[in-house]
């Protein structure tokens, strides 16, 4: 039968995290594309973006994630989108929700191939508007309702889990439902604006350890894998148990830049531009890319959750501690700790690193 | 011996450990650890079926039950033969 070999190399991407604009018409405060869109150098223009398309196709990737920013801002984003389901790619739009009209959601409700996933900070508009802005929780379920009166097959509500949410995932979930919409929990990580907001939004070891075991009793909530650090003995069947990071996805910033992950968009992780050289050789070649293939998080070699996480996300690791190679400081042995573990090796929480290690494991640092 | 076509949701791509399937409904992938045993078809021509190639009567065995279980998945769809 076939196994689960997810940790094997691959020759190229299987999905591939665009952010395709670099404008906005919302200010979210944990935007983790917030430095990107700033550091941007203009947008691809069409033409190159459909030759990317071409590029995606022929190295056989599955699936593309569009974001921005927000897509329907692009006067010509449905073009894009079109051309790349013509190819048999499957696409998935992250979207604010407020630019969506009943003319467009017509057009999308006729695509093929398609996937939406709606923002939503909250299941009360207090909650959501003190985080994605005033009035924004009413704009954004006007969008959801066409959906949801059109009956779009493949739509997610999504919320970044905040210590500012995290009492309301329950209301959340019958939200979602209650438009038909499946319901996504996204991991807050301290990307972009979320590394201003770190301290005050991130979950505390409880809140931690309370959302492992939902996501273990609520095995239909998606997740993208963002959780994969907590994943409990309920969910471990299902999806990744590893970073994906340039070993199945990387990311393409709105000017062609191409980073291992949406979430390490730091100018340390800049791999190269498609606008200069092929998705496919800067995937495979990079420095930094080959880099992250190679990580080994020493410190987790020993815990009894190895197999489950290895190790978590780097992308938290190094805004958290500013080095690659440790543990995800939010792992769930930190969260709750299992007999002898956390090593001495594992930091608390947003721990100075140095504070915790007598001789630092630094790997291959960006 | 029966053949294989990917399912019209399906994709798949030769990896070198063998074949990684995709499901378009799901999002979700399959790995098969075939070695060079299966052949997928060309990206943009799905109508070909997938290559069998075995050395031996138990390897093509071996082969058969893994195509079986990518069956009940719904990643493959298997024809008798003419
Ligand atoms: S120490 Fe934490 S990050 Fe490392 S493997 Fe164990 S659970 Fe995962
Ligand atoms: S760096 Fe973190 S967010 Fe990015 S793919 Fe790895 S685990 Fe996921």
């Amino acid at each position: 039968m076939p196994q689960n070999l997810s940790s094997e190399r691959l020759g190229a991407p299987v999905n591939v995290t665009w952010e395709i604009t670099d404008h906005c018409n919302l200010g979210c405060r944990h935007c983790l594309s917030a430095d990107l869109r700033r550091e941007s150098g203009g947008e691809l223009d069409r033409e190159r973006c459909e030759t990317l398309i071409d590029e995606l196709a022929a190295l056989q990737v599955f699936q593309i994630n569009f974001g921005g920013g927000e897509p329907f801002l692009r006067p010509d984003f449905m073009d894009i989108l079109r051309y790349a389901q013509t190819k048999g790619i499957v696409t998935c739009v992250s979207t604010n929700g407020t630019m969506l009209t009943p003319e467009l959601v017509d057009e999308l409700v006729g695509m093929e191939l398609l996937f939406l996933q709606v923002s939503l900070d909250g299941a009360q508009a207090a909650t959501n508007d003190a985080i994605r802005g005033e009035g924004t929780f009413e704009r954004i379920l006007e969008g959801v309702s066409l959906l949801s009166r059109r009956s779009f097959p493949d739509l997610s509500l999504n919320m970044v889990v905040t210590s500012v949410n995290f009492e309301e995932i329950g209301e959340f979930h019958r939200l979602a439902d209650s438009f038909g919409a499946r319901t996504r929990l996204s991991r807050f990580r301290p990307s972009g604006d979320g590394s201003r907001m770190w301290e005050q939004y991130r979950l505390s070891r409880d809140q931690l350890a309370w959302l492992s075991g939902f996501l273990g009793e609520n095995p239909g909530i998606l997740t993208g894998d963002s959780f994969f650090s907590l994943t409990n003995a309920d969910r471990q069947t299902q999806g990744l148990r590893t970073c994906g990071a340039a070993r199945m996805t990387c990311a393409v910033g709105p000017d062609g830049s191409v980073f291992p992950c949406a979430f390490l968009c730091d100018p340390a992780f800049l791999a190269g531009n498609v606008v200069e050289e092929s998705l496919g050789a800067i995937f495979e070649n990079a420095l930094i890319m080959r880099t992250l293939r190679d990580l080994e998080v020493e410190p987790c070699q020993t815990c009894d959750r190895f197999s489950l996480c290895n190790g978590g996300c780097p992308a938290v690791a190094y805004f958290v501690t500013d080095s690659l190679g440790l543990p995800d400081p939010e792992c769930l042995r930190v969260a709750i700790p299992g007999p002898g573990i956390p090593g001495p090796g594992i930091p608390a929480p947003g721990t100075p690193v140095a504070e915790h290690l007598s001789a630092p494991e630094r790997a291959e640092v960006a | 011996m029966k053949t294989y076509h990917l399912a019209p949701w399906a994709r798949a791509r030769q990896e070198r450990f063998g074949l990684l399937f995709y499901d378009t409904r799901s999002t979700t992938m399959t790995f098969v650890r075939s070695g060079d045993r299966l052949v997928a078809p060309p990206f943009d021509d799905r109508a070909v079926p997938l290559r069998v190639v075995t050395r031996s009567p138990a390897e093509e065995l071996r082969v058969i039950r893994v195509l079986d279980g990518l069956e009940a998945k719904g990643l493959v769809v298997a024809a008798e033969p003419e």
